[in-house]
């Protein structure tokens, strides 16, 4: 006797898609990109000089990186950005847990912070040049700049989401408010902190190819800025597609690290 | 059962500030005393301000007038003395079971020996033994609600406060709960305050309802449940049948009918 299943549509309306076919569509839409690319390309319906076939473009990146030391460039970007998101960090978590702890600490800071949101890190750069001339300063104080004052927003948002009855809980077991905020409203808001900062480490990468294609002799984007003058578009896609790696690597280290780290997120 | 009062509320009343000069008066006048070891609870309609005397207690909030006195001092800010368990759940979701019933002794630098034998005993006392490993969220509703009453306890407070602590549950856990803490005020002797609506979670847990009016909320009646005969019974079905048991129902409905009816 056979029983009778309900057949299973492909296209189910709000029906959660399985394992299989999900990834077997996002190999799909890239096959399909690099397809219709590599026919393009062969079928000369682009311009090779402006538009060179993802073959070349690969062969270009393996090259760059073996050949002509693009490594360096790729690891002093890395090292740029690192070290100002770091330093941002530094300032940004601690000041917007104080922020999102105490609203006495908010007024002050609140007006200041907000304000800054509201001009455009880039905007900086002819005055960063200025003060800093051409060495690591003014990049790494763009990055500064691009990427603190949403973090500390963030983070004192986070923080004020932290329920209150956890905090009267701790008050209410005679905790006073130093411990409040370190065992209590940290711990609570820290995952958060950590999403936070996965978001802000991508805006950092766009201000680091900003700092390098306007003033840099180093990195991936002086590299790009390079290859522009001498017409090497395959070597440009190559440096856009190392960025674009390099931000799924990153993004994809902060959940491992958000999944390592909180391990009592994980649903059972 | 009834020695002196662990907590005495003298004439407190609470205005909430609205803005533009115009304010409310949550509760007015109230005066009554949780004595030792016993277990009072607050009674009434929504909106009688019970939750906010709770909160006074615990100096979660502050009277406009009137004082509440615990162990001969006025009332000022929340301490460990009064150990408060809320509707709403609690647990520190970063830290097991077991750390988060060491969580108040920790902070008070109780040394970590006894802190684990302390906790040891109340992890065991609301029956979480096997959990005392696992995080928080990897527990029913009713569970986390134990966390939240070892953590308090093994804290070691004068007076339990509990606010509407069963509300969020089903209604058989709800039950459980209710009998669990029955057995913890027989075991440990902690006096309690618990704040609720429900008539019949007042009856089975009370030494003492205080039962409240409502807008602005006023102690209308102090009713000691004489069919109990001053024991405590931690069987509810037991409860439930024993004479004089749907008269107090009957009378606590009565009461909080005429609150009703106050508001049309």
């Amino acid at each position: 006797m056979s029983i009778h299943r309900p057949s299973k549509q492909f296209f189910g309306l709000r029906k959660p898609v399985g394992r299989r076919q999900r990834l077997l569509s996002a190999l799909g839409i890239w096959i399909v990109f690099f397809g219709v690319w590599v026919f393009a390309a062969a079928a000369g319906l682009v311009n090779e000089l402006l538009v060179p076939a993802p073959q070349q473009v690969f062969a270009t990146t393996f090259d760059l990186f073996y050949g002509r030391g693009f490594a360096s460039d790729v690891l002093i970007s890395i090292s740029r950005v690192l070290g100002a998101f770091a330093m941002a960090c530094a300032v940004a978590v601690p000041l917007g847990v104080m922020m999102g702890s105490f609203p006495a600490i908010e007024a002050i800071f609140a007006p200041f912070v907000s304000a800054w949101r509201y001009l455009p890190a880039p905007s900086f750069i002819p005055i960063l040049l200025m003060w800093f001339g051409t060495g690591e300063a003014p990049k790494l104080a763009l990055l500064f700049i691009g990427v603190i004052f949403f973090l500390i927003t963030l983070v004192m948002d986070h923080t004020k989401h932290v329920r209150e009855e956890l905090v009267e809980t701790a008050l209410t077991l005679g905790a006073n408010r130093g411990t409040v905020v370190m065992k209590v409203i940290f711990p609570a808001v820290l995952p958060n902190i950590v999403v936070a900062m996965r978001q802000m480490l991508a805006m950092a990468w766009t201000y680091l190819v900003i700092a390098e294609i306007v003033a840099s002799s180093t990195g991936i984007g002086a590299m790009m800025m390079r290859a522009r003058r001498f017409l090497k578009t395959d070597e440009i896609l190559s440096g856009i597609i190392v960025i674009g790696v390099l931000g799924l690597l990153f993004d994809l280290l902060f959940a491992a690290l958000h999944r390592w780290a909180f391990p009592y997120l994980r649903k059972v | 059962m009834a020695n002196g009062s662990a907590l005495e509320i003298r004439n407190v009343s609470k205005r909430f500030d609205l803005g533009k000069g115009r304010s409310v008066t949550a509760v007015e006048g109230i005066t009554f005393n949780v004595e030792q070891n016993s277990i009072v609870v607050l009674l009434g309609p929504s909106g009688c301000g019970k939750s906010t005397i709770l909160r006074m207690m615990a100096g979660l909030e502050t009277p406009s007038a009137g004082e509440i006195v615990i162990g001969g001092r006025t009332v000022d800010g929340p301490a460990r003395d009064r150990g408060m368990v809320f509707q709403a759940y609690t647990s520190f979701d970063w830290l097991s079971v077991r750390k988060n019933v060491e969580f108040g002794m920790k902070i008070n630098g109780v040394p970590a020996a006894k802190r684990r034998a302390q906790a040891e005993h109340f992890i065991k006392l609301v029956g979480l033994e096997k959990f005392a490993d696992v995080y928080p969220s990897q527990l029913s509703g009713g569970m986390r609600q134990r966390v939240a009453i070892a953590r308090t306890l093994a804290n070691d407070p004068e007076v339990l406060l509990m606010d509407e602590p069963f509300g969020a549950l089903d209604a058989e856990t709800r039950w459980l709960m209710q009998e669990l803490m029955v057995n913890v005020a027989e075991q440990t002797n902690t006096t309690m305050v618990i704040v609720t609506h429900d008539l019949e979670e007042a009856i089975f847990l009370a030494d003492k309802i205080v039962f409240l009016s409502s807008h602005p909320g006023r102690v209308k009646e102090e009713i000691r449940p004489a069919f109990k005969a001053g024991k405590r019974i931690d069987d509810k079905e037991v409860v439930i049948k024993l004479d004089g048991y749907s008269d107090l129902e009957g009378h606590l409905m009565h009461l909080m009918r005429e609150e009703g009816r106050g508001l049309e």
